[in-house]
């Protein structure tokens, strides 16, 4: 029980939010936070779904599940993702 | 058993792009709009179709959305329908989930929240093509078996399987109890049972191989969406646009203009002279002529709109103009109503429907009649070709450019400081949104679309503006002089004389200021009704008669307006009084149906009377700070 809560807190360290994802990754989502949690959850992004981010700028280009989607940068810092 | 004859319900949901729209086409053969933009179908729409087993349904087409808890007044409306709350509406007896087969775990995520209901559900799985393409491998009895519910594949573009679907609609229907998935708990954890499930159907109904392949859609957004060649691309769009649309509909232009010209003429010859035949002249054919004649252009604008949004590239252009839109304090998602509004606010405003802040929608309606819409054309063609008689044809474009800009400019900034003065949303939304593949537009619904579009501007020109010539015709006609008298000789007098000469007299010191005389300030109160009727009450104030050729009445008013003096001698129309015109009619918000429109959209009569109220005096005070000033520094 204790090693598993260590590795999940290992996870949690090596989680970056997808705004700081490199363009061109293909990233996993591991949580969400913030207000507009719902709607990201309805738009695709939920837990353990795999998403690849295609561009930076002051919005972020990403596709999840085939679909592609572009999103404000605030609502990107609030996905956290670990690398596939 | 339900009788044969009874008519059922069936709703059409799905998110976004799903193809609801197509498939609602393809079941009951109805033409209607097809759009790529997220939520294009903001009416209810319906149609009728026969089950395979005789049954009568009735088809709702309900607005695309991604789940039912409600951000947009559209994906309200789609609740409220689901769960029986929307106003005269019952339960639908059966409701058909459309689902992009492509992208099967986002759109899942809908369809289980819809199952969850406990009502009859079928699923249309769309674009089966498209994801075999892809390399997705789907196997709708899995699906069927893991959801509970009948799963049908289509393909609603070639209209393949709409029959299996129609056979699926058996009725009745009955509903699950308990779906496979846990549905107890609180909203957090029933996201995350549903999402844990799709994980694993998906893997089971829904394979995915050669993922990462670039498709033309990928190869086009490297392209239209990159920063440098992106802005390139949009900036010669639309500028192509506006040019194709000036240049393109003077030619069908012309022919309206010669054929009611010589419809004018004929009649005024064929009827015996008297008041009728003056009303049919003068009045009526006048009058729906000088309407009828901006159709070309309203044709090509809302030709070019749908074609964007029928393509994909609308919301490219609102991912790119964000950026922009974000200086003002406005998203992306504004970029379409305010581009729309310069056709028409009509469909500006109808089309904000699709923004989720409620804030952000306000003060996007409220703005959008700054936005130079096709009404104004005809009154800007005038006094620039006044103002700048001697410039070639590109100087004068350049002017209307210049006049466009100053309604977007300013528009913009009323937008900053309504920002700043409006009380916050309640939940701060920010900007997400869904960039469908490219497609090619279906021509077919495309014409269908502008022949709605244009016939219904054509049916404003047979009521509204009809009715408006006649008031207008009997206001200017009548008292008629006494025969015999000065004026029964000079029909300028005798327009002096009438009703219409009398409310112009009445308001002209109220328009003085702006360098007005009554005739103008008599025109500019008819146009508070619909702004085109300005040039046509300028012409029939000046007695410029109706019965001759239109473009030898062009000609015969602007000498008419070069000519026109006050009484102590001085030159009405000098270059500052036509500036003075031009920014008046630049903000003021002359459109009834538009303030009507606003006060339905906004729900409340007090914005759209503030937005008219506000508008007008702006116009009036900046045509005053135009005039006044213009003459201090001595033009």
């Amino acid at each position: 029980m204790k090693f598993l809560k260590r590795a999940s807190d290992i996870q949690a360290d090596s989680a970056m939010t997808l705004a700081q994802a490199s363009v061109g990754c293909s990233v996993r989502i591991n949580s969400i936070k913030g207000a507009a949690c719902d709607r990201l959850r309805s738009m695709g992004f939920c837990e353990s779904m795999e998403v690849k981010k295609l561009s930076n700028g002051h919005n972020i280009l990403c596709t999840v599940c085939g679909t592609k989607l572009a999103l404000n940068k605030k609502l990107a810092a609030q996905i956290l993702v670990c690398p596939v | 058993m339900s009788s044969p004859s009874e008519q059922h319900l069936v709703a059409l949901v799905g998110n976004p792009n799903a193809g609801k729209t197509t498939l609602f086409n393809a079941l009951t053969g109805e033409n209607q709009k097809v759009g790529n933009y997220s939520g294009v179908t903001v009416s209810r729409k319906s149609g009728n179709f026969r089950t395979p087993h005789g049954r009568k349904i009735e088809l709702v087409d309900l607005p695309g959305c991604y789940s039912l808890t409600p951000q947009s007044p559209d994906e309200k409306v789609t609740r409220d329908f689901l769960t029986g709350e929307q106003d005269d509406e019952t339960f639908p007896d059966i409701s058909v989930c459309v689902l992009d087969a492509s992208a099967l775990e986002r759109h899942l995520l809908l369809a289980m929240e819809v199952i969850e209901l406990g009502r009859p559900v079928v699923i249309a799985l769309n674009m089966v093509d498209l994801a075999e393409s892809r390399g997705i491998h789907l196997d709708p009895t899995i699906l069927s078996e893991e959801l509970g519910v009948p799963v049908v594949p289509v393909q609603a573009n070639k209209k393949k399987g709409t029959l299996e679907l129609k056979q699926a609609l058996r009725l009745p229907l009955p509903a699950i109890d308990n779906p496979k998935w846990e549905v107890s708990g609180n909203k957090e954890e029933r996201l995350a049972a549903r999402t844990e499930f799709i994980q694993t159907i998906c893997g089971e109904a829904a394979r995915r191989e050669n993922d990462g392949t670039l498709t033309l859609t990928d190869k086009l957004d490297s392209f239209l969406l990159a920063p440098i060649t992106g802005w390139a691309a949009l900036i010669a769009i639309m500028l192509g646009v506006f040019w194709t649309i000036f240049s393109l509909s003077s030619y069908p232009m012309d022919f309206i203009d010669e054929s009611f010209g010589s419809l004018g003429q004929w009649t005024a010859n064929a009827l015996p002279e008297g008041d009728f035949n003056d009303l049919i002249v003068n009045g009526v054919i006048a009058g729906i002529g000088g309407t009828v004649i901006f159709l070309p252009q309203i044709v090509l604008l809302f030709l070019f709109i749908a074609l964007m949004e029928a393509s994909g590239y609308m919301a490219r252009a609102a991912f790119l103009m964000d950026r922009v839109m974000n200086l003002v304090g406005l998203s992306g998602k504004s970029f379409l109503p305010l581009l729309s509004s310069h056709a028409c606010a009509i469909p500006g405003i109808m089309a904000t429907r699709t923004i989720d802040s409620a804030k952000e929608r306000l003060i996007t309606i409220l703005i959008a009649p700054w936005m130079s819409c096709s009404a104004r054309l005809p009154v800007y063609f005038l006094l620039i070709s006044m103002l700048l008689p001697q410039a070639s044809s590109l100087q004068q474009a350049g002017f209307m450019l210049a006049v466009y800009s100053m309604g977007i400019i300013t528009a913009l900034i009323a937008a900053r400081i309504l920002k700043g003065k409006l009380a916050d949303d309640a939940m701060p939304s920010h900007f997400m949104l869904e960039l469908p593949p490219y497609r090619l537009p279906q021509l077919g619904y495309l014409m269908r679309h502008i022949w709605d579009r244009a016939w219904s501007f054509l049916k404003r020109a047979g009521t509204i503006i009809l009715a408006l010539s006649i008031i207008l015709w009997a206001l200017q006609s009548y008292p008629k002089p006494a025969k015999g008298s000065l004026a029964a000789e000079d029909s300028s007098l005798a327009l002096e004389q009438s009703l219409m000469g009398q409310i112009g007299h009445t308001i002209e010191p109220l328009f003085k200021p702006l360098g007005y005389d009554w005739r103008t300030s008599t025109s500019v109160l008819t146009s508070f009704a619909a702004r085109e009727v300005f040039v046509s009450s300028l012409k029939i104030t000046y007695s410029i008669s109706e019965d001759i050729e239109d473009e030898q009445q062009d000609q015969l008013l602007r000498d008419a307006l070069a000519e026109s003096t006050w009484p102590d001698g001085r030159k009405i129309y000098t270059p500052l009084t036509l500036l003075s015109l031009l920014v008046f009619f630049i903000y003021a918000l002359q459109c009834l149906p538009t303030t009507a429109v606003v006060a339905r959209e906004t729900n409340s009569y007090k914005w759209a009377v503030a937005q008219l109220v506000g508008m007008s005096l702006f116009a009036y005070l900046a045509a005053l700070a135009v005039f006044q000033i213009g003459t201090l520094l001595g033009f």
